[in-house]
């Protein structure tokens, strides 16, 4: 299938929080739309420094008459967001995209469960959407579990309110919701879940996957998380973005987190 | 108007319809983008290293940016020169485009192994000979910096094969010329260069090294100068076609390469960024030809002034 990198227009780019931006962009309605957890390589044409792309999950996405649009919901982390932070409306961005893999969506799973940290609450909003848009979860079925350092860093509550009726916020500092981690938030609950009847999304950085990862061990639920990792290419060309995955035999392989995920079954991610 | 004018090169024996290669490890094994250039119009696609065993390759983090690219410690994972053959070779069987298997080894009898099976096949117009590994049975000192080495790997290659065979020579080395010119000696039909330069980026917070193997291949844009440097270093010295790499972006890049005497260039990083920056470097170099009415690229190479 022909792909093409889009020049996208940006509608707007708003800090809504210190250090986080919403951007829109209008794309060319060939833009395929994307599965919940895919994501795209976003550049300034022509400019060597910063020199890549970065890849920035999808918040979400509409197909409009002429144009879609897509959302993205970042973290300003280093010189290639704080870049991104700086364009202003009208201006262009290239874009490879969507890429990479999304989330399985389980049919049978009564009970969805979500467990973001920071940022990561953003390929899991578009996935909540699509579950409760698709009517195969309901407000009542779908329970967020939302965990940052500080409130500051507590992004896209109010989208979700609208999703689900269970969500539960923790921050490292108490300043938003009760104080402690979010994997400690989960696995307070756990019994109230039942493991088989249960599907768990989870993304953000990876000492909350790999915590999560404990807490799952020896456990019957079934849990796909989204992973970050630095890229270039983003289309599985440079095996830059590797991760270690336990392969049908217990070996290490590296992944690629571009082409092969971004979305791993947690069981099978090899934690160094 | 583009039938004005004629690309086609010759690499010794093996005849290519443009000068423009994708470099190996950027290009995977043609299929990652497929989608985005018709690898019909390349002239030739230099597929990712191949290993006589799959190789599993460096712990994650493995690659960071820096001021105009990027520094890498992929390890040369790759899956082997039997799966490559089974899975990937024949996806490649479609399309009218040269296809050059990149090859390394860790001992001389690996090289000689991964030249022996892959000559054995059809569907392949050339190997290009990594020498930029450790040398195992030397202490891990690269192949590619002893031009006594380096001129071995290319004798043993050399005696499995009827392919062209091109050398790829690392620029880690106080005289690049030297190991060219033994290369030369040795049989090599071609060389191609530079591989990336060893590099090093530091995180300030945790004071490690970004990468998890300390140090990297540098590529992009910012090793460009260099490259061009020794691309014509070497053209002075040997006899052989030079396929110059590093850093190339543009057409301009490429026309500069060219210039100074490469018969052929490789995009590399480049492809990271512009999925379709062998295409814009091909019309590129049309373009140029055709507005300073030169009819054949052969009239372009090689025309340094000094």
């Amino acid at each position: 299938m022909a792909k093409e990198i889009f020049i996208g227009e940006i509608v707007s780019n708003e800090e809504i929080q210190k250090e986080f931006f919403l951007m829109k962009v209008k794309l060319d309605l060939s833009f395929d739309d994307p599965q919940p957890g895919q994501f795209i390589m976003i550049r300034i044409a022509g400019l060597n420094d910063p020199f890549l792309s970065r890849p920035i999950s999808i918040y979400s996405f509409s197909r409009g008459k002429n144009y879609c649009t897509i959302e993205l919901l970042y973290r300003v982390a280093g010189k290639g967001t704080r870049v991104l932070a700086g364009l202003i409306k009208s201006s262009q961005v290239e874009i490879n995209g969507p890429l990479g893999g999304s989330f399985e969506i389980k049919a049978d799973k009564k009970q969805i469960i979500f467990i973001a940290g920071g940022i990561g609450i953003a390929p899991l909003s578009l996935l909540a959407k699509q579950l409760y848009r698709s009517g195969c979860s309901s407000k009542e079925s779908m329970s967020f579990y939302l965990g940052a350092k500080t409130a500051d860093a507590i992004v896209g509550l109010d989208k979700l309110q609208k999703l689900c009726y269970n969500i539960n916020v923790r921050t490292d500092d108490g300043s938003f919701g009760r104080k402690g981690l979010v994997t400690e938030a989960f696995q307070k609950d756990m019994k109230k879940y039942s493991a088989t009847d249960t599907m768990i999304y989870a993304c953000g950085p990876k000492a909350m996957v790999k915590a999560l990862s404990k807490i799952l061990t020896g456990t019957k639920f079934h849990c796909q998380a989204s992973l970050e990792e630095r890229m270039a290419c983003g289309t599985g060309a440079c095996v830059g973005c590797a991760v270690g995955i336990k392969d049908n035999k217990g070996n290490l392989t590296y992944k690629r987190v571009c082409a092969d995920g971004p979305v791993f079954d947690i069981r099978q991610i090899v934690w160094e | 108007m583009k039938k004005n004018v004629n690309l086609a090169v010759a690499i010794g024996s093996l005849k290519i319809k443009n000068p423009v290669m994708t470099a190996s490890g950027t290009f995977g094994y043609g299929e990652e983008y497929a989608g985005y250039v018709d690898l019909n119009k390349l002239g030739a696609i230099v597929v990712k290293g191949l290993s006589l065993k799959p190789r599993l390759g460096n712990p994650p983090p493995r690659i960071m940016e820096t001021a105009g690219g990027m520094l890498n410690a992929v390890g040369l994972q790759n899956i082997g020169v039997e799966a490559f053959i089974k899975e990937k070779l024949p996806y490649l069987k479609n399309f009218d485009v040269a296809v050059i298997a990149n090859i390394y080894g860790e001992t001389y009898a690996e090289y000689s192994k991964v030249a022996a099976r892959l000559s054995s096949v059809k569907g392949l117009h050339a190997l290009e000979v990594n020498v930029s590994c450790p040398n195992v049975q030397k202490g891990g000192l690269s192949f590619g910096c002893d031009p006594r080495a380096a001129a071995e790997v290319t004798r043993r290659v050399k005696g499995e094969t009827s392919l062209p065979v091109i050398v790829k020579l690392t620029p880690n080395v106080t005289d690049i010329a030297v190991i060219a010119a033994a290369v030369e000696k040795a049989g090599a039909d071609a060389v191609s260069l530079i591989n990336t330069l060893t590099g090093m980026s530091v995180d300030l917070k945790t004071r490690t090294p970004h990468l998890k193997n300390i140090t990297g291949g540098l590529s992009g844009p910012a090793i460009k100068p260099v490259a061009l440097r020794m691309v014509w270093q070497v053209v002075q010295r040997v006899s052989i076609p030079v396929i110059g790499i590093g850093g190339i972006m543009t057409p301009e890049d490429a026309l500069e390469f060219l210039i100074a005497g490469a018969k052929a260039v490789q995009i590399g990083t480049a492809n990271f960024i512009n999925p379709r920056a062998t295409m814009d470097v091909i019309d590129g170099i049309t373009n140029y030809l055709m507005e300073n009415k030169i009819r054949d690229i052969k009239d372009v190479i090689g025309t340094l002034r000094t």
